[in-house]
């Protein structure tokens, strides 16, 4: 039994922006004679999520990932299609929409800058009416997930940049959303808190059924948490399935990393493909999938390996690739 | 309801914790009325009615003023460009939260710590100074005195809230808003009583909103307004109100549509 959650249909959203070149003089033609232009941000897509997916949208720059989870969330009035979440049409900002959902955008804050971030949280308590007891016990367990009990009595302004996140992320959760939208939540986050941050959604996402959009230019997130990607470029999906579909259609190789127990001259072992890398006695090749076991077993025979290792191509890579298309 | 409550505590904590701001802030305030207040006394020193004004009358025109001012105009406006420009208004919009009165709220808040001040502030400046001013205390006057104040307090908070509004569409509006608030200052009565002006400017003023933000207030307390004067005020208030209100409305729904969230 599936559920539609998100659903949206030829959605559009260009922005005008008004020209000026470089320089005084610039600024004096545009000041006399204002020049627009309409960037095509979002150009007709479409797609459809159901209840509890955990979708990894993807894109470049200037994709206009951003621009749609603006748009799912309410806060900017398409040109054009039909939006709609929870059933609802997110522009009206009904307060059953809103009630609902929440979007937090990694290099936005709403905690207040000056007061301890439980001061934010009990405003929150207030605007989305969260009774007393369960105020209480979502602070306790979003803070036992995230390991932030002992500074939500310190002001946000004196945190870092990790227990800010962390913070607006319990903000953002408080009134347990079920739908949210997350762009860019690990951005600047160290190694062990972008893990710890992963960990947390996927537990979020499973324990509460939640649905979840994440964009986000940390291939790692996307690989850990979505089984399902959306990969737009310049407002136009280009690809919505499944994260092993596409790395299978592009990426119809694997990786063999090879090291010899001596230095090894190229030439010998051109035949097994394309050395990537290469220095002295260390190779890496890339080999077609239907012919991994073949070449192995050939190149343990042949020659001396002091180690060998068959990886996925990395994910980045094969991102770079479909944009380059 | 204590969604707003709470906007409101939160807005008293942001003042403690800039605590200095806020003393820089009623200094301004203190001096820009010792300096009105001791221009006027200079007048009145070589004469003892000036354009129909006796020292005493003035110097209370000149003190209700300053009372009327703190009551109506502080407001908020900035906190709604800046919000628009740097794109934290998304915090309101995202939630279910009045937009207007999430602002009236912390203006009240605003309001209310600045009175509490000022209170204490002309107090001791009536014991120190002990100028000629009068007490008013017959229950018809203040009546339609407070009315006028709340009256001109909602004009002044639409007119900045729509100036406020404008930081959708240009980027400009920090000045609009300096430049309206000179204005106001002085087409509002901050300064002079107007009826101090030619009679024609004096009565086209009056059909505008900006005497009944200062002028009409401090006018009604000194008494001697007659019936028709004071309905007519009334009138043009009540019209001024509704309009604002509706174009308010209207502006921030266009806002909206507008409004392209920058950042990210
Ligand atoms: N407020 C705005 N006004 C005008 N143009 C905008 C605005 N916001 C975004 N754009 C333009 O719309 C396009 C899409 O931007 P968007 O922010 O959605 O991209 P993105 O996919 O989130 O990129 P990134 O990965 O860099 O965050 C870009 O060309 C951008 O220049
Ligand atoms: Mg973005």
């Amino acid at each position: 039994m599936s559920n539609t959650v998100i659903s949206v249909k030829n959605l559009k959203k260009y922005y005008r922006v008004h020209q000026k070149d470089p320089g005084l003089i610039g600024s004096i033609n545009s000041f006399l004679n204002r020049k627009y232009k309409d960037v095509k941000a979002v150009d007709g897509i479409s797609f459809q999520i159901e209840e509890g997916e955990l979708i990894g949208f993807i894109g470049p720059n200037g994709a206009g990932k951003t621009t749609t989870l603006k748009v799912l969330s309410g806060l900017l009035y398409p040109n054009g299609g039909e939006t709609q979440v929870l059933g609802l049409e997110p522009f009206k900002r009904q307060k059953q929409f809103q009630i609902n959902i929440s979007l937090i955008m990694g290099q936005k804050n709403q905690l207040w800058w000056d007061l301890p971030p439980m001061d934010s949280f009990i405003l929150n308590k207030e605007i989305y009416e969260i009774g007393k007891q369960e105020f209480k016990d979502t602070i306790e367990k979003l803070s036992r997930m995230l390991e932030v009990g002992d500074i939500l009595a310190t002001p946000v302004r004196k945190l870092s940049l990790g227990q800010r996140m962390k913070c607006e992320l319990i903000a953002a959760l408080l009134h347990s959303p079920k739908v949210l939208f997350l762009d860019e939540p690990t951005i600047g986050l160290d190694v062990v808190a972008q893990q710890n941050m992963r960990d947390f959604l996927k537990e979020y996402n499973r324990q509460f059924q939640a649905t979840i959009i994440l964009t986000s230019h940390y291939m790692g997130d996307v690989e850990k948490l979505c089984k399902r990607v959306v990969i737009i470029n310049e407002g136009k999906i280009i690809y919505d399935g499944s994260l092993e579909k596409i790395i299978n259609k592009y990426a119809p190789y694997k990786m063999i990393k090879v090291d010899f127990k001596e230095n090894i001259d190229l030439k010998k072992i051109e035949e097994f493909g394309r050395a990537e890398r290469y220095s002295g006695n260390h190779v890496e090749f890339r080999v077609a999938k239907d012919e991994i076991s073949k070449k192995t077993a050939k190149l343990l025979s042949e020659f001396e390996v002091a180690d060998i290792t068959i990886e996925d191509p990395a994910i980045e890579e094969i991102i770079r690739q479909i944009f380059e298309q | 309801m204590s969604k707003y409550w709470e906007i409101f505590r939160i807005t008293w904590q942001q003042f403690l914790i800039y605590r200095v701001n806020f003393v820089i802030w009623r200094l301004r305030t203190i001096m820009q009325l010792l300096l009105v207040y001791f221009i006027w006394w200079s007048v009145f020193k070589s004469q003892v009615q000036v354009f129909g004004y006796t020292a005493s009358s003035i110097l209370t025109y000149i003190l209700a003023a300053s009372l009327i001012r703190t009551i109506v105009l502080s407001s908020r406006a900035s906190d709604l460009i800046d919000s628009i420009n740097t794109g934290s208004i998304v915090n309101f919009l995202i939630k279910p939260l009045g937009f207007i009165r999430y602002f009236l709220t912390r203006d009240a808040a605003d309001k209310l710590f600045n009175i509490g001040f000022f209170i204490v502030e002309i107090s001791l400046l009536i014991l120190l100074l002990k100028p000629p001013v009068i007490i008013q205390t017959d229950i018809a006057i203040l009546i339609p005195f407070f009315l006028s104040i709340a009256g001109g307090l909602i004009i002044y908070f639409c007119i900045n809230f729509i100036i406020g509004l404008t930081a959708f569409w240009v980027e400009s509006s920090w000045g609009v808003l300096f430049l309206m608030s000179v204005f106001l200052e002085s087409l509002g009565g901050g300064l002079f009583p107007l009826d101090i002006l030619p009679k024609n400017l004096f009565s086209a003023l009056m059909l505008t909103p900006f005497p009944y933000l200062i002028y009409f207030p401090a006018k009604l307390y000194l008494g001697g307004m007659n019936y028709s004067e004071m309905l007519n005020g009334f009138v043009v208030i009540a019209i001024w109100i509704l309009v604002l209100i509706l174009l308010m409305r209207i502006i921030r729904d266009a806002g909206f549509r507008h409004f392209s969230a920058v950042g990210n």
